[in-house]
C-alpha cells in the first residue's frame, strides 16, 4: 500500500460540516447534512445510492449548485485558500484551472457543433495565454496522454463521431489540460461498457500516481470503488455513514467493524463466488440520520 | 376546509375520480403561483362574464341608431363615445364579446380534434399515410393564413359563419404539425411498446395512449392561437368579409372608425383596445397552462 | 406434458438499413428455464428481445414460441403468453395513467372479466400495497415503478417473461428486492425467463444458462456454474469476466 498523504504535506482540500440545502415551496430539502473530509494526493471514493448527496457534494465544492440551492460549511479550504470567503470571480478562475469535474455522460457535456479538439484547445486558452498553434499542440499531446491512438485525427472529429469511451477520454483530456490539482469524477464510467470502463480508470489512476493529483471518485458501484480507490466515504441521506480504507471493504475479517449500512450495501449485491438463493435486502435505520 | 384539501392532496387516492381530481388540484396549485397566468385567466373569465351578461352590462341598445348623437366623445352617458351612426360604442363592445367568443369557440371545436387526429395518426402510422397527410398539411401551411381565409370567404360569400369556416380550414395545419411532432417522440417510448405488447390495436394506441399526451401541448397551442384567431376574424371584419353590419364585431368596428381616426379617435381605439386585451389574456393563459401541463 | 421448448430461435438475422445487428443467432430455452443474454452495448442483446416480443419486424429466420412458429405480426394469443419488462422504469410507464389504468388496460384489450380481482392480485403479487392503486407514476419511486411494470406484465398471466435489464436503472438495494421478487414469481408460476443484462453477477444469480454476445453474434453459451468457476472457453467471455471483477492495476492495460 502506498502512503495516502504524507503527514507533513498540506491537504489539497479540507471540508468541514458541509451542508447543501434546497429551499422549495414545500420546505427545505437537505441534500447534504454535515459532511467533513480532507483530500490529499489520493483516490477518494464517495459511494452511495441515489439521493445520498454524493453528487451534490462534488457540485458544492465547485460552487455548481443550481438555484434554489445553497451551500453552507464551517470550513472549505483549497490549499490554504478559503473558498467560502473568496469572491465569485476568483472562485470561477479556480474552477477548471485548479479543480475540475468530469460528468457521467460525455454526450451531454460536449458542444455538438465544435470539434472535440477545438474544445480542448479552448479549455486550455481560457486558463493560459497561448497562441492557437501552441494550444493545438498541447491538445493533441493531451489526447495522446489519455490513450487516444490517432490524436491528430480525433482532434478534427465532432462529438457525435466519437464513441462513448472515446468521448469520456476527450472530456478527461479537456478537464486535465489545465493541469488541475483536484479532479472530481462524478460516475465517470457508469455510461460505459465494462472493458472501456477499465481503460478510463487506468488513465485516472496514472494521473494520481504520476502527477500527484487528488481524485474524488463519486460512484454508486461499491465493487468498483473498493477496487479502485484508496479511501472510501459511504454516504446515506446526505451524511457520511463511515470513512474507511478501501481495502477494508473487501476484508471479510473486518466485517464486524463495518457500519450496518455498508454491510447492507455489500450484502445485497449478487456475487459470483457466493451464490445465494435469495439476496439480502437492506433495512434502513432512521437512527443513522439522527 | 381541511377535509377536501386532504381528499385532493392525499398520496393514496382510493378511486379513479379522486386520483384525477387530485392531479387537477396539483396543477391548479402550480398555476396559482404564476401571477401573469392568473391575470390571463381573469381577463378570459371577464370576457366570458361580459358575454353572458351583455344585456345587463350594456347601458344602451347596441343597434339603436341616433343620428342626433353622432360621434360624441366619451362621457358619463356614453363611456366610450358614439360612432358615426350614433350607436353607443361601449354597448357595442360588450355585445361584440359574444361575437368574438362564438368565433373562437367554433374554430377551436372544429380545429382541435381534426388537427390532433390527423397529426397523431400521421405520426404514429408513418409511411405513406404520413407522407400523404403531411403534404396536404404543407399545402395549407404554404399560404399566409389571412390570405387563404380571404380566398375561402370570397368563394363562400361574406358573413360570420363563412368567416368561421374559412378560419377553421386555415387553422388546423399547425395543430396537426404539433401533434405529429409529439407523436414521433411518444411512439418511441417504452410505455407504447408495452401497450403494443399487450396486443392493443393501432387505433386504440393512438386514441387512448398517444392522444392524451399530445393534448396538453395542443390545449396550450390553442390558447396561444386564440389571439391569432381573434385577429384573423377582426381582419376579415375589417375588410368587410366577416360579420356583416349591423352586428357589433370588433374588427368591423375598427374598420368603420378608420375614416374618423384622426378627428374622433375613440371610434377605432376602443374596439382596438378590446382586441388587444383579450388577445393578451389568452396569450398569458396559454403560457401559464403550458408551464403547468407540460411537466411530465 | 409437452416437450416443446418454450422459445426456439433459428438463424435469426436482424438488420436496420445497412446495419446488420444480429447475425445467425440460434438458441433454445426450455419451459421453466431462466436464460441470460450478456454483452456490451451494440452486441444486439436488447434487439433479440424486442424481436422475440414482436416489437421489431425487420428480421429473418425462425422463431417458435411453445412450439408454434411466429409470424412477424403476432396474434392476441401470443401476447397472453409472452410479456416484457423494460429497462427504464421512468420511461416504461405512461405518465398520465395511474397504476390502476396501467393494469386494467391489458385486461380490457383481452376482454377479461374479473379485472377488479386480477388487479388486486397482481399488485399483491409484486408487493405493492393497495393504497398505491390510484397513484400516478410521478408519485412512485424507481423501484415501485418497476414493480408496477412487472405487475403489468403478469396481469395477463403469461408463461414467458422477457426482462430487458430490469434492474440496471435501480440502486443496488432496490435491485436486490426486484431480483428476489422475480425469483419468487418464477418459482410460484413456473415462468420462463430471458434476462438481458450487462451485469454478469446478476445473470449468474438469476439464470441457469447464459449466452455471451458480441457484435450481433452468439460468442459462447455456458452454464452459470461455468461462469462461477471462471471457466469460459472463449477469450471474449474471459475478458468480460475479468473486466467485471473490478479494477486491478496490473490487468488494466489497454489492448493494442
Amino acid at each position: 500500500m502506498r502512503a495516502l498523504t504524507t503527514p507533513t504535506e498540506q491537504p489539497l482540500l479540507e471540508l468541514d460540516n458541509l451542508r447543501v440545502n434546497f429551499h422549495t415551496p414545500t420546505g427545505i430539502v437537505r441534500a447534504v447534512r454535515g459532511l467533513s473530509f480532507t483530500l490529499g494526493r489520493e483516490r477518494l471514493g464517495i459511494v452511495g445510492e441515489s439521493g445520498s448527496g454524493k453528487s451534490m457534494t462534488g457540485r458544492a465544492i465547485l460552487d455548481l449548485i443550481p438555484y434554489p440551492g445553497e451551500v453552507l460549511a464551517d470550513r472549505l479550504v483549497y490549499r490554504g485558500q478559503d473558498l467560502l470567503t473568496m469572491d465569485k470571480r476568483t472562485r470561477r478562475k479556480l474552477r477548471g484551472r485548479h479543480i475540475s469535474m468530469v460528468m457521467q455522460d460525455p454526450k451531454f457535456s460536449l458542444n455538438p457543433v465544435q470539434t472535440v479538439g477545438e474544445q480542448i484547445a479552448e479549455a486550455y486558452r481560457v486558463h493560459h495565454k497561448a497562441s492557437a498553434r501552441e494550444a493545438r499542440e498541447r491538445s493533441i499531446a493531451m489526447l495522446e496522454a489519455v490513450q487516444i491512438r490517432e490524436p491528430g485525427r480525433v482532434y478534427e472529429l465532432y462529438p457525435h463521431e466519437v464513441s462513448g469511451g472515446m468521448g469520456q477520454r476527450v472530456m478527461i483530456a479537456m478537464m486535465l489540460i489545465a493541469e488541475p490539482d483536484i479532479l472530481i469524477a462524478d460516475e465517470p464510467t457508469s455510461a460505459l461498457d465494462v472493458t472501456v470502463q477499465l481503460q478510463i480508470l487506468k488513465i485516472l489512476d496514472d494521473l494520481v500516481t504520476e502527477r500527484g493529483m487528488g481524485l474524488i471518485f463519486i460512484s454508486h458501484d461499491l465493487h468498483l470503488v473498493q477496487s479502485f480507490c484508496d479511501r472510501v466515504i459511504v454516504m446515506y441521506g446526505g451524511k457520511a455513514m463511515e470513512t474507511l480504507p478501501a481495502a477494508e471493504l473487501a476484508d471479510e475479517a473486518a466485517r464486524s467493524q463495518r457500519h450496518p449500512y455498508t454491510l447492507g450495501l455489500l450484502g445485497c449485491l449478487p456475487d459470483l463466488d457466493h451464490p445465494k438463493a435469495k439476496l439480502a435486502t437492506l433495512t434502513r435505520d432512521p437512527a443513522w440520520l439522527a | 376546509m381541511t377535509t377536501w384539501t386532504d381528499y385532493l392532496t392525499t398520496d393514496s387516492p382510493t378511486s379513479r375520480r379522486q386520483a384525477r381530481l387530485g392531479q387537477l388540484y396539483r396543477q391548479w396549485l402550480a398555476f396559482k403561483r404564476n401571477p401573469l397566468a392568473i391575470a390571463g385567466l381573469v381577463i378570459v373569465v371577464a370576457l366570458l362574464l361580459i358575454a353572458a351578461f351583455a344585456p345587463l352590462i350594456a347601458p344602451h341598445n347596441p343597434l339603436a341608431q341616433n343620428l342626433d348623437k353622432r360621434l360624441l366623445p366619451p362621457s358619463a352617458v356614453n363611456f366610450f363615445g358614439t360612432d358615426s351612426l350614433g350607436r353607443d360604442i361601449f354597448s357595442r363592445i360588450v355585445y361584440g364579446a359574444r361575437v368574438t367568443l362564438v368565433i373562437v369557440l367554433l374554430v377551436v371545436i372544429s380545429v382541435g380534434p381534426v388537427g390532433l387526429l390527423i397529426g397523431a395518426t400521421s405520426g404514429y402510422l408513418g409511411g405513406w399515410v404520413d407522407r400523404l397527410l403531411m403534404r396536404i398539411t404543407d399545402v395549407f401551411l404554404a399560404f399566409p393564413r389571412l390570405v387563404l381565409a380571404l380566398a375561402f370567404v370570397a368563394a363562400l360569400g361574406p358573413g360570420l359563419e363563412n368567416a368561421v369556416i374559412a378560419i377553421a380550414i386555415t387553422a388546423w395545419p399547425p395543430y396537426a404539425r404539433v401533434a405529429r411532432a409529439e407523436t414521433l417522440i411518444i411512439r418511441q417510448q417504452d410505455y407504447i411498446a408495452a401497450v403494443r405488447l399487450q396486443g392493443a390495436s393501432q387505433w386504440r394506441i393512438v386514441w387512448k395512449h398517444v392522444v392524451p399526451l399530445c393534448l396538453p401541448s395542443l390545449i396550450v397551442r390553442t390558447t396561444l392561437d386564440m389571439a391569432g384567431i381573434i385577429l384573423t376574424a377582426a381582419g376579415l371584419g375589417f375588410l368587410g368579409l366577416g360579420a356583416q353590419p349591423p352586428i357589433p364585431e370588433w374588427g368591423a368596428m375598427i374598420s368603420a372608425g378608420r375614416e374618423q381616426i384622426f378627428d374622433q379617435w375613440w371610434v377605432a381605439t376602443f374596439p382596438g383596445l378590446a382586441i388587444c386585451v383579450v388577445a393578451l389574456g389568452f396569450n398569458l393563459l396559454g403560457d401559464g397552462l403550458r408551464d403547468v401541463m407540460d411537466q411530465r | 406434458m409437452t416437450t416443446q421448448p418454450a422459445i426456439a430461435l433459428d438463424k435469426l438475422n436482424v438488420s436496420f438499413g445497412d446495419a446488420h445487428v444480429v447475425k445467425d443467432l440460434s438458441f433454445t430455452v426450455q419451459p421453466g428455464e431462466s436464460y441470460g443474454i450478456v454483452g456490451e452495448s451494440g452486441s444486439g442483446k436488447s434487439t433479440v428481445l424486442r424481436v422475440l416480443a414482436g416489437l421489431n419486424r425487420d428480421w429473418s429466420g425462425e422463431i417458435a414460441i411453445l412450439g408454434k412458429a411466429q409470424p412477424k405480426i403476432r396474434d392476441k394469443a401470443f401476447h397472453r403468453q409472452v410479456q416484457m419488462v423494460f429497462q427504464d422504469p421512468y420511461g416504461s410507464l405512461h405518465p398520465k395513467k395511474t397504476v390502476d389504468d396501467a393494469l386494467a388496460e391489458p385486461l380490457t384489450i383481452h376482454g377479461i372479466r374479473d379485472a377488479e380481482a386480477r388487479i388486486g392480485r397482481a399488485m399483491a403479487d409484486v408487493g405493492l400495497p393497495p393504497s398505491f392503486r390510484f397513484r400516478y407514476p410521478h408519485q412512485l419511486s424507481g423501484g415501485q415503478r418497476q414493480r408496477v411494470a412487472i405487475a403489468r406484465a403478469l396481469v395477463l398471466e403469461p408463461t414467458i417473461l422477457l426482462l430487458d435489464e430490469p434492474t440496471s436503472a435501480l440502486d443496488v438495494s432496490i435491485q436486490a428486492e426486484v431480483l428476489n421478487l422475480l425469483q419468487a414469481l418464477r418459482q410460484e408460476r413456473k415462468l420462463t425467463y430471458i434476462l438481458v443484462s450487462h451485469d454478469l453477477a446478476v445473470v449468474a444469480h438469476m439464470c441457469e444458462r447464459l449466452l455471451v454476445m458480441q457484435f450481433g453474434r452468439g460468442v459462447e453459451e455456458m452454464t452459470a456454474a461455468t461462469l462461477a468457476a471462471r471457466a469460459p472457453q472463449t477469450a471474449y467471455a474471459q475478458q468480460l469476466l475479468t473486466a467485471s471483477e473490478g479494477f486491478k492495476r496490473q490487468v488494466a492495460t489497454i489492448p493494442a
